[in-house]
């Protein structure tokens, strides 16, 4: 019984270690991120993709309102997986950081710096008592002096660079995709087809065009494409699903 | 705490833009008449291979007496730039000391230094949030996009120009500048007119003299000098 008892309190108190050195909330949190849709990016030679996949759980739910991309400054946009409302707090916290920065040294935030007061602001919320972590994966891309960068975020507040990756639901099949199929200078539009091959990996019935969210950033901003661009090339590659099949 | 501020459960990670983030700023509310003030005449000039600061060496109570003869009134606070002490001394040196460590903060966290257009916007957020009301600094750096001069006024104002004087003999050091100023001068040739330019004030703002002071700033940083005979620096 004292040994069960012992299991649930470094269970449930987030900043107790358990006996062989693992924090299981956090790793609960990891959990949390893998249950949502999956979110992708792709650093290209031009800028930066990032796509995600908006599963709407009714025909009537408005898809726009589903947000998983998002536009944190004129050059740095973030997607995310796992819990939609703590992704949230992350992604003001970051539009905040991206305005002080301009306003403290007149200059954009740069992708790394980003990233590691995300992951910073993350960790505090691993060791702080009475705290929960964030059950959120990010994936922060934008251009820092002109080079595209591409990163992630985990539950734990490690900072990863990357340049392909994929969280929340369907990783490992995604990831894997990206390991055979990644090739260094390609082209942003190559990048945006890549990045909807990933996503498309885990579902054999393929992407409807309607539940893709997806942005690109590059020296010229953040845009989000349109549906009838995601079309063209889900068309292309043959990935074209969604509701009239 | 603030919620809509700050994200931290520890309530300490909100960044002001107008504070530093290492300490805060001591305010000046002590005994105003004894005050060591530079006087000063400090001289920054653009050229194509760097900048050029010239100044004096004199500090003094309200320019009637000469408290020291021998300040070093310019200092690097990065490296590839650096600032003249004008003004309050304790207000200067405690400014010039805040930006110092902030530039290297930043520089360690991103691996790459500040440009010289962020340390000015950091000066002058500085200067506006801060109690240092009494300095007028000139800042002078190299990077990636060239040479600049910045002044910084005491009310945060930032302005850049190809050469810039500030301090009680500014007057007299514009009078030797102007039409003598052009930016193709060579670094020898802008060292003998910042030369000039302070030796002019020197010989009548009783806030300026004690000799001179020289920096050299270039890519490859910062370099003082200091000469007790203005002669010698010619």
């Amino acid at each position: 019984m004292q040994g069960n008892q012992q299991q649930q309190a470094y269970d449930r108190g987030i900043t107790i270690f358990s006996p062989d050195g693992r924090l299981y909330q956090v790793e609960y949190a990891r959990e949390a991120v893998k249950r949502g849709s999956a979110s992708v990016g792709v650093r290209t030679e031009d800028g930066v993709v990032l796509a995600a996949d908006r599963q709407a759980r009714s025909d009537l739910i408005e898809r726009d309102s589903i947000e998983k991309t998002h536009k944190i400054d004129d050059h740095i946009a973030i997607a995310s997986a796992g819990h939609v409302a703590d992704a949230r707090k992350l992604i003001d916290f970051a539009r905040r950081r991206a305005q002080v920065n301009r306003l403290r040294y007149d200059e954009p935030m740069g992708v790394e710096p980003l990233t590691k007061a995300i992951t910073d602001t993350i960790q505090d919320y691993t060791q702080t008592g009475g705290a929960r972590p964030f059950g959120v994966s990010l994936i922060v891309g934008g251009m820092e002096n002109g080079e595209p960068r591409l990163f992630e975020t985990d539950p734990s507040g490690t900072p990863y660079e990357w340049s392909a990756l994929a969280v929340g639901g369907g990783r490992e099949d995604i990831q894997e995709y990206f390991e055979d199929n990644y090739e260094e200078g390609l082209t942003l539009e190559q990048g945006v087809g890549l990045a909807l091959e990933g996503l498309a990996e885990p579902d054999d019935d393929g992407l409807d065009p309607d539940g893709v969210d997806l942005q690109t950033v590059d020296e010229d901003g953040v845009l989000t494409v349109g549906q009838d661009v995601i079309e063209e090339h889900l068309d292309e590659r043959d990935l074209l699903g969604g509701d009239d099949e | 705490m603030n919620p809509d501020m700050n994200l931290d459960p520890t309530g300490d990670d909100a960044i002001d833009p107008y504070s530093p983030e290492l300490g805060s700023i001591a305010t000046e509310n002590g005994d105003k008449e004894n005050v060591t003030k530079t006087g000063t005449t400090t001289v920054g000039l653009a050229t194509e291979e760097g900048v050029v600061i010239a100044t004096d060496r004199r500090a003094s109570l309200g320019g009637r007496f000469v408290s020291n003869k021998n300040v070093v009134k310019v200092d690097q606070i990065h490296p590839t730039a650096a600032m003249t002490l004008v003004g309050s001394v304790g207000g200067a040196q405690s400014f010039i000391r805040t930006l110092r460590s902030e530039a290297s903060l930043y520089e360690t966290r991103r691996d790459e230094p500040m440009s010289i257009n962020a340390l000015a916007t950091l000066a002058g957020n500085f200067a506006r949030g801060g109690p240092f009301f009494a300095i007028h600094p000139i800042l002078g750096g190299v990077d990636e996009e060239g040479s600049h001069v910045y002044t910084i006024d005491p009310a945060g104002g930032v302005m850049e120009d190809d050469y810039a004087v500030t301090g009680s003999g500014m007057q007299l050091a514009y009078g030797t500048l102007e039409g003598e100023y052009n930016p193709e001068l060579s670094t020898e040739e802008a060292r003998e007119l910042a030369t000039r330019a302070v030796q002019a004030a020197s010989e009548r703002d009783t806030g300026s003299g004690n000799g001179l002071v020289i920096a050299e700033i270039t890519d490859e940083g910062v370099e003082i000098e200091e000469f007790d005979d203005l002669a010698e620096a010619l």
